[in-house]
């Protein structure tokens, strides 16, 4: 081989080289990922960094080549002349089958490596039911007993959450925790993280799950440990002040939160629509004004009943063009007392 | 109006070289096709055996009946294999009769199985009853269907012969029949090990 | 008359492409316009798909509806689109380039086109009793439970499944039996080989989708507890049948692109194909390690946690030969003559576009990092720059590269130009921005979406209708060059396969003549305008 090629190859391998470990370690790739929120987030980032590095080479690899010898080997006009009979080079085959062997390797086994880090068993973690259903998610805390929409966990505390559906295949997804788990009927998976800031993320499903798939989101809280113990105290009934809307200024974290954000934290929005909550759900029937058709429903029954009986007891009575069984059927294990009181009395005034 | 041009035999003298006659490598592929739709359908009645098993169900299976029919199906290849040894030596109406009594013997392992089935069916063993139930009433009904599929290529396979088609120097007709027929062969052999003998 | 001096007068009419005619060349155009066809209505689904997306809230469609659409966009796409226009393209191409008269059966070639019509019907008439909505995927148990049409879809897919079998045994069976003498396996052209992989795939993995379809069918008519959760079905069980054939799908989709740009590149460089063995090599390997990945479309499902890291080890695995592939077209291209006639740009454009794609799918089979993207718009983005801006543009490189030679004329080299810009342009408009969608958290098959990824959907909206206005030249210059361009010779190109030594279109059987190999189809860079044929020269 010529000097003037090794020469040239030395030093583009040292630029690329460059070029990738700068990708990998001084590019800030935050604009491109969700917030950081559990130690796997740390490790997943940082195997996607050096990925991004070593993608970074190769694309430089490929498209320059590829601009180059579009600029530098085009025919110009008049020249028919046939190019080198070149067949191949052997030695070249060999690298650029070997090296892209040793990087893959590379790749598979720091993959390997963050993956066991990731899975590896907690002691005494804290356990947590995430239930999927056609169209919202429902956790259970089986240490005390607490049921939510919203899933609210303490700060680096390792949680195992046990996976499962109620009906069809939906998938766990938590983009700032880095991890995704189906939850597919029939069985309980585990998936074990620790969560490490401080704040409150999308929760979303990851599998087409039928209508309202798209709807089928809810949020984790990661509190610190005293709110944490505050909200189970609470019966998991506990809005924190961070949400409560319109802030009265007040220390009001005792306070049951409003009908608007009732409604989004058990997920009503993902199969009903009312104008003034911004509900835009189609699987069930809108709920607009039904403080007054509600009364027209059942016999007997004024419309604050008929709203009440809707939510703890779906199957009594369906409204006409929709199905029975659709509707999750344990609010009345979900909701508390006075958050019912709260949606009633602002559904029956809609 | 579409022209037909028929091939001739030069067209593949490449096949030759390779000792590949093109019509039986045809068959091959087409059988090797056949053998990972078994494969799927194995899996899935081998995957609920394991999972899911029913073992009041397994028990009324009837081995020795399906055993017979099993020996009826092994006879049955073996006189493919006699009428194709016929015509190879230009005996027309010994491959007829060789081809009929396939037909027959088919038609007897599926008068088995229908029986098997029936019986099933009756102690409560049904495509609904229990997976392994779905699993094995499409697994074997599948072969069944396949049985049934060459039975009919058996027959037209005799009318060719009947009518002077094959001769000792023309039989590919019959080999592709009997490939056919001894696939379907293996294939139960390899079911009745599976879901009888295990 | 003797049925060759028939053959010799008549003159060839448009009305035969809707007869069944068992020329491999009528199937081949056939296969080409049908599959083209569906493409539009792919795409149609695809631009209503966008328009919903376009923008927060659900605007234009129902959950309902998109779920139908992108169920349907995906399957159409996918079984009545890019798999059959393979099956086109190596109909019509195949026997040209070993030297043959025809396929081997021809009678099963015709029946193997005359399936995807009515299988098409099938699918579309879904529509009208409620279509399939699980994803082209239909994971069960939300298949089974899904509206009649989901049994329309499955018997549809059943058909052309058959029919991609039947092609299959064809084109191998062409191949090894009706090659030109002295063409041994080191002189076939690599379209025809990577044909050969894809037909491997095809034969092992499809019944396999067949068998797995015929169970959820069924479960839906008959009853059958396969995929009964309460009775002990289990979905993971149809994952593993599905995948077991839809990951050798996508192979079975990129291949013969790949064996197309393998044809082009020594012809518009005039350079022999670099590392022709290895390419071929290169074919086999992703055909056979291609069977062994599909848990990788498994690794959030529950499966066994052990069991997926052999699965990560081999779909890493097969970026080596995929790498083997590209550099040696780089090797085709350096220091040769290049010439930017729009086949080499579609050439060009894919190995640019298929690049981002094979290296994204490197991401996701990263077990860590695909806990991660699986199931979100970065899957979308790394599968279309695959399929659409990969497939898609070997597709079209194809079509522009052959045009001449199917029909005799001249397309315009112009509207082909911009025909490619536009794609090119809209192509990676469309798609990058999804990678982002999905790093930041954006789930796939959403008919509505937070209002954080609205930036980068009306990015991919306008990038998707600039891709539908790209196919309006292309259309355009097909339909009237065909009619009212200039006539082409035998071999405008001056290429070296057997196809371009016969006149365009071919006569009835091909070549007037028995052709025999005397020269290795990429000999180019021997001598200046070299014929075909007159120097013997020494192969690889």
């Amino acid at each position: 081989m010529k000097e003037r090629t090794i020469f040239t190859v030395i030093i583009l391998s040292l630029v690329l080289i460059t070029v990738g470990y700068l990708v990998a370690t001084q590019v800030d790739f935050s604009w491109l990922l969700p917030a950081q929120a559990s130690s796997r987030a740390v490790l997943v980032d940082r195997l996607f960094r050096v990925m991004m590095g070593i993608a970074a080479v190769i694309f430089l690899i490929v498209e320059g080549a590829l601009v180059y010898a579009v600029l530098r080997f085009r025919r110009k006009p008049g020249d028919d002349r046939e190019g080198l009979p070149v067949h191949g080079n052997n030695t070249l085959e060999i690298v650029w089958t070997l090296i892209p062997a040793v990087i893959v390797a590379v790749i598979g086994i720091y993959s390997y490596r963050v993956l066991t880090d990731v899975e590896r068993k907690p002691s005494d973690p804290l356990v947590v039911r995430v239930i999927g259903q056609q169209f919202a998610w429902s956790f259970e805390y089986p240490d005390s007993g607490v049921k939510s929409s919203v899933l609210h966990l303490p700060v680096d505390h390792p949680v195992q959450f046990q996976i499962e559906s109620r009906d069809v295949i939906h998938s766990f997804w938590v983009p700032a925790f880095r991890v995704k788990h189906d939850a597919t009927p029939g069985q309980i998976d585990e998936l074990v993280l620790t969560p490490t800031e401080i704040g409150t993320f999308p929760v979303r499903c990851a599998e087409l799950c039928g209508v309202g798939h798209a709807a089928m989101t809810t949020e984790v809280k990661v509190e610190s440990q005293e709110d944490f113990q505050a909200w189970i105290d609470s019966g998991g009934t506990l809005v924190s002040s961070a949400t409560t809307a319109a802030g009265s200024g007040t220390d009001n974290s005792a306070a049951t939160a409003s009908a608007p954000e009732l409604l989004v934290q058990f997920g009503c929005g993902a199969c009903h629509s009312l104008s003034a909550a911004s509900l835009a759900g189609i699987v069930g029937p809108a709920l607009d004004g039904i403080g007054t058709w509600g009364a027209d429903r059942v016999e007997g029954q004024d419309a604050q009943t008929y709203i009440r009986n809707s939510i703890v007891e779906p199957n009594a009575y369906v409204e006409k063009g929709y199905a029975p069984g659709v509707m999750p059927q344990d609010f009345s294990t979900r909701i508390s007392q006075e958050q019912l009181d709260v949606l009633v009395s602002y559904l029956a005034s809609q | 109006m579409s022209i037909e041009v028929s091939m001739h035999e030069d067209e593949f003298k490449a096949g030759r070289a390779l000792g590949l006659d093109h019509r039986k490598l045809g068959v091959w592929l087409f059988l090797s096709s056949e053998i990972m739709f078994f494969g799927g359908l194995l899996a899935a009645f081998l995957h609920y055996k394991i999972n899911n098993p029913s073992p009041a169900e397994h028990a009324l299976l009837d081995v020795t009946l399906v055993g017979i029919n099993t020996f009826i199906l092994l006879v049955s290849s073996f006189t493919v294999v006699l009428g194709l040894d016929a015509i190879q030596h230009g005996n027309r109406r010994r491959l007829v009769l060789f081809l009929g009594l396939t037909m027959l013997l088919g038609a007897g392992f599926l008068a088995g199985q229908g029986n098997e089935f029936v019986t099933l069916y009756r102690h409560g063993m049904t495509l609904k009853s229990s997976v392994y139930g779905s699993s094995f009433f499409t697994l074997t009904g599948f072969h069944g269907l396949h049985v049934l599929i060459g039975i009919l290529w058996a027959g037209l396979t005799l009318r060719k012969a009947a009518i002077g088609r094959y001769d000792d120097g023309r039989y590919t007709g019959v080999e592709l029949f009997g490939l056919y027929w001894h696939f379907v062969d293996i294939v139960w052999i390899v079911l009745f090990t599976l879901i009888y003998l295990t | 008359m003797t049925v060759e001096a028939q053959i010799a007068q008549e003159k060839p009419n448009w009305r035969r492409y809707f007869t069944w005619n068992t020329d491999h060349k009528v199937i081949g155009v056939q296969y080409m316009v049908t599959t083209f066809f569906f493409f539009l209505i792919g795409g149609a689904l695809a631009m209503l798909i966008r328009s919903e997306l376009a923008q927060p809230g659900t605007d234009i469609l129902n959950g309902v509806q998109y779920n139908r659409f992108l169920t349907n966009h995906g399957s159409v796409m996918i079984f009545l689109w890019i798999i059959p226009i393979w099956a086109g393209m190596g109909n019509y191409f195949i026997p040209l380039m070993i030297g043959a008269r025809d396929m081997a059966f021809p009678k099963l070639n015709a029946l193997s086109f005359w399936l995807i019509p009515p299988a098409g019907l099938i699918m579309l008439a879904s529509f009208f009793v409620g279509a399939a909505e699980s994803g082209w995927t239909a994971y069960v148990p939300l298949s089974v439970a899904a509206p009649f049409g989901q049994t329309l879809w499955a018997v549809s897919v059943i058909l052309l499944g058959t029919s991609s079998i039947m092609g299959s045994i064809n084109f191998v069976t062409t191949v090894l039996t009706m090659r030109a003498e002295g063409m041994g396996f080191w002189d076939l052209p690599l379209f025809v080989w990577s044909m050969l992989a894809t037909a491997l795939m095809v034969l092992v993995a499809t019944p396999m989708l067949t068998a797995g379809l015929v169970l959820i069918a069924m479960d839906r008519l008959v009853g059958t507890l396969f995929f009964n959760v309460p009775a002990g079905g289990d979905p993971i069980f149809w994952q593993n049948v599905f995948w077991f054939y839809s990951h050798p799908a996508v192979y079975i989709m990129i291949l013969p692109g790949m064996g197309i740009i393998s044809e082009i590149f020594p012809v518009f460089s005039r350079k022999p194909i670099f590392g022709y063995k290895a390419i071929a090599f290169s074919s086999l390997a992703i055909s056979i390690l291609g069977l062994t990945v599909w848990a990788h479309h498994m690794f959030a499902s529950g499966m066994n946690p052990a069991l997926r890291v052999p699965y990560m080890i081999t779909s890493m695995i097969i970026a080596v030969p995929t790498g083997v592939k590209i550099f040696s077209w780089l090797g085709t291209i350096w220091d040769g003559k290049l010439s930017f006639t729009t086949p080499m740009l579609f050439a060009l454009g894919f190995i640019s576009m298929f690049l981002i794609g094979g290296i994204t799918g490197i991401f996701l089979a990263s077990i860590p990092v695909d806990l991660h993207v699986h199931d979100s718009y970065f899957v979308v983005a790394h599968l279309h720059f695959v399929l659409f801006g990969g497939a898609v543009s070997a597709v079209y490189a194809g079509l522009y590269y052959w045009y001449p030679k199917v029909t005799g004329r001249m397309y315009n080299e112009k509207l082909g130009k911009t025909h490619f810009w536009l794609n090119f342009l809209g192509t990676n408009l469309t798609y990058l921005p999804m990678f982002v969608a999905g790093l930041l958290g954006m789930p796939r098959r959403v008919v509505d979406y937070a209002p954080e990824f609205a930036s980068y959907n009306m990015l991919a909206t306008i990038g998707a209708f600039l891709l539908g206005i790209s196919t309006l030249p292309f259309l355009y210059n097909a339909i009237v060059s065909w009619v009212r361009g200039p006539k082409a010779g035998s071999n405008p190109w001056r290429a070296l396969t057997l196809e371009w030594q016969t006149s365009s279109p071919p006569p009835e059987h091909n070549f007037e003549d028995t052709p025999v190999m005397t020269r290795w189809p990429y000999d180019y860079g021997e001598s200046p305008l070299a014929e075909p044929g007159v120097a013997p020269a020494a192969g690889d």
